[in-house]
């Protein structure tokens, strides 16, 4: 008490104080820290929060997947998300629109290599490539329509 | 000191709680006006002196420590209590105050109303010095302030509640807007 400082309340006012303040009953509850619920019941809320994450998340896998097997969910997971790869390369979403055209592409590629091209527009686009080959490769035999089955072996050996 | 209490002792816990709950529930009851508020710091306080209980060194009073924790606790619980009535003013704006019911005034002590309308930590080092009889280390450790700002606080909070006892409207409730900017005037 070597640092007390003068009382500027005067002398009576610790005797004043002592008794208000001994009036004043505190009420014997049991003691809070005995109780191990409430001291650690806000601590484990993190630790509750996730397993109801979890549990929502297994019962949202469970309803999508139809099964409680989480190797079925990690299987549906990889069928779900393995097919979005293919899908993305740019050469197979045009294709679709170009499944029959896809031939006529190569075709156009590669026309100075292969007969293929040239006979196929042969029949298909007009009948000027029929009439010119027909009597060109024959020769002769221009004037008869009986020639028709001829042409297939022949274009097909050039 | 001197106490003999052995860190992490559950039973040195118990006894401290038996000896030193109502000492540090009156400390809180001459900061807090609700009895019930009181008993809820104090109570906090002392679960969170359980488990730190292990880690606690004796270089200081046992008790001084736990009041160090309530009298926290306590001003926490002041400071949110001064929100909760700032909004409960907003909220009751135009329409006339509860004002003071003069039996409650009759009854209520003086000297604990004037106590509980001073900042916490001034009515903390009066209760402490005055009514516990810690000498100005002891509350130093109690207040986590230096001895000097002790000295300080004390002679603040005395010419405060002199002024508020010698006031003829001392009954009055105090103010939710009372001003405590006064008491970081003096803090280190």
């Amino acid at each position: 008490m070597s640092k007390t400082e003068r009382d500027p309340l005067g002398p009576g006012f610790g005797w004043r104080l002592r008794s208000e303040l001994d009036r004043v009953q505190p009420r014997f509850s049991t003691p809070r820290y005995l109780n191990p619920t409430k001291i650690h019941a806000w601590r484990l809320a993190p630790a509750a929060l996730a397993l109801a994450l979890t549990g929502f998340l297994g019962l949202t896998a469970y309803a999508a997947t139809g099964s409680a097997n989480p190797a079925v969910w990690t299987e549906r997971i990889v069928t779900v998300v393995h097919p979005v790869p293919p899908t993305p390369t740019p050469e197979v979403t045009p294709t679709p629109p170009q499944p029959k055209a896809a031939p006529a592409p190569k075709a156009s590629a590669e026309p100075t290599e292969r007969p293929e091209p040239t006979s196929r527009p042969a029949p298909t686009a007009s009948p000027e490539p029929r009439e010119s080959p027909e009597p060109g490769d024959e020769g002769s035999g221009s004037d008869s329509n009986d020639a028709f089955p001829t042409p297939t072996p022949t274009p097909g050996d050039h | 000191m001197g106490e003999g209490y052995k860190p992490g002792s559950r039973e040195d816990f118990d006894l401290l709680y038996r000896t030193a709950y109502p000492r540090v529930y009156r400390t809180l009851s001459a900061i807090l006006s609700d009895p019930e508020a009181a008993e809820d710091c104090a109570q906090d306080a002392f679960v969170q002196a359980f488990q730190a209980w292990k880690r606690w060194r004796p270089d200081a009073p046992a008790e001084a420590w736990i009041h160090r924790i309530a009298v926290n606790r306590a001003i926490s619980y002041r400071r949110s209590a001064k929100l909760r009535s700032i909004g409960e003013v907003l909220r009751r704006l135009g329409s006339p105050g509860p004002g003071v019911d003069p039996a409650d005034a009759a009854t209520r002590p003086d000297l604990l109303t004037a106590l509980r309308s001073l900042p916490p930590k001034l009515s903390a080092a009066i209760v402490l010095r005055h009514y516990h009889g810690y000498n100005n280390r002891e509350i130093a450790a109690a207040l986590g302030v230096s001895e000097r700002t002790v000295g300080s606080r004390l002679q603040q909070a005395g010419e405060r509640l002199r002024a508020v006892l010698d006031s003829p409207f001392s009954l009055e409730q105090p103010s939710a807007f009372s001003s405590e900017d006064r008491e970081y005037y003096v803090e280190d």
